[in-house]
């Protein structure tokens, strides 16, 4: 269903070590991101999601369950390491970002570029913490948050997309 | 897949629209003409008191019970009783006018007047412990 980019001949094995060894990348992307300092930003939180880089690469190139593993993992390690809060964003975000792509590359197919998939990602991953904290939290206003949520998952979804596109070749001599 | 193509840009350039236009309705809808006081303990917004509201009363905030504030029906609010030993916060008087403000360092507690509606786009609503 998805353009194959896939890595083929690969034994069960050979997948579950792939899929942790691309876990483990996401997290270290993870922390390597926290201790950068913060962003000139008012608004905190704002991050460029380099972990969405070993997300996006499981997507395209291990498929959807390995993806989504990754993302359910990921969001566990933060609940162990930052709290309930932190892990529920985490999920929603990452859940809602990976199926978003999953539906993009499946209904564009050819025509869709990792550009925009990776942008809608990051902008979904923002929604879908929006989401969770409108839900907690009661009481923000959409509009006044709908443009950062849109302006940072843009900048992010541009960054990481560039990011992975660099890795690539590396990645394709695996293939 | 390509990495990129001429029609991502239109992509791009709608996603910059819709933020635009959504941040100009959250103004023009939202508007309100009114100032509110935001409590910060720790950096962390504690507490945000509507000076608009008509209402005079004395209160603290749940992680300082020794600063009080008092808010007045004029719309003004102003650090009443601290237990710091220099009393700055108290000297700094009643605070109106959107911009303004007073602190209480000691005890870790920054008091500041916003406009209801401007700041709310890009102002922090909420910190999450990062």
């Amino acid at each position: 269903m998805i353009t194959n980019t896939r890595i083929n001949n690969l034994n069960k094995t050979q997948m579950l070590v792939l899929t942790a060894m691309i876990f483990a990348t996401a997290l270290v992307l993870a922390i390597v991101e926290n201790i950068l300092p913060p962003l000139p930003i008012a608004v905190p939180g704002v991050k460029f999601g380099l972990s969405n880089i070993a997300v996006m690469y499981a997507l395209f190139f291990l498929g959807e369950k390995q993806a989504y593993t990754i993302g359910i993992l990921k969001s566990v390690f933060v609940f162990i390491t930052r709290g309930g809060i932190a892990g529920l964003l985490s999920l929603s975000g990452g859940i809602l970002s990976i199926t978003v792509m999953i539906l993009l590359m499946a209904i564009f197919r050819e025509k869709i570029t990792y550009l925009i998939i990776s942008i809608f990602g990051a902008v979904f991953h923002n929604v879908g913490q929006f989401i969770v904290i409108t839900v907690i939290y009661t009481g923000m206003n959409m509009w006044a948050y709908l443009p950062v949520l849109l302006i940072s998952g843009l900048a992010a979804g541009i960054v990481t997309s560039t990011l992975l596109k660099f890795i690539m070749p590396a990645f394709q001599r695996l293939a | 897949m390509k990495f990129f193509k001429r029609t991502d840009i239109i992509i791009i350039i709608s996603i910059l629209l819709i933020s635009i236009v959504s941040w100009g309705i959250y103004n023009y809808v939202f508007a309100e003409d009114r100032v509110k006081a935001e409590i910060y303990y720790c950096s962390e917004l504690v507490e945000t008191v509507d000076l608009n509201s008509g209402e005079e009363k004395t209160f603290s905030v749940p992680q300082d019970k020794d600063v009080i504030f008092h808010l007045y029906k004029d719309g003004s609010i102003a650090f009443e009783e601290s237990d710091c030993p220099d009393k700055v916060c108290i000297h700094a008087g009643r605070l109106k006018t959107a911009g303004q403000f007073a602190a209480c360092l000691p005890n870790g507690i920054v008091m500041k007047i916003v406009p209801y509606k401007e700041r709310n786009a890009d102002d922090v609503d909420l910190v999450i412990g990062n």
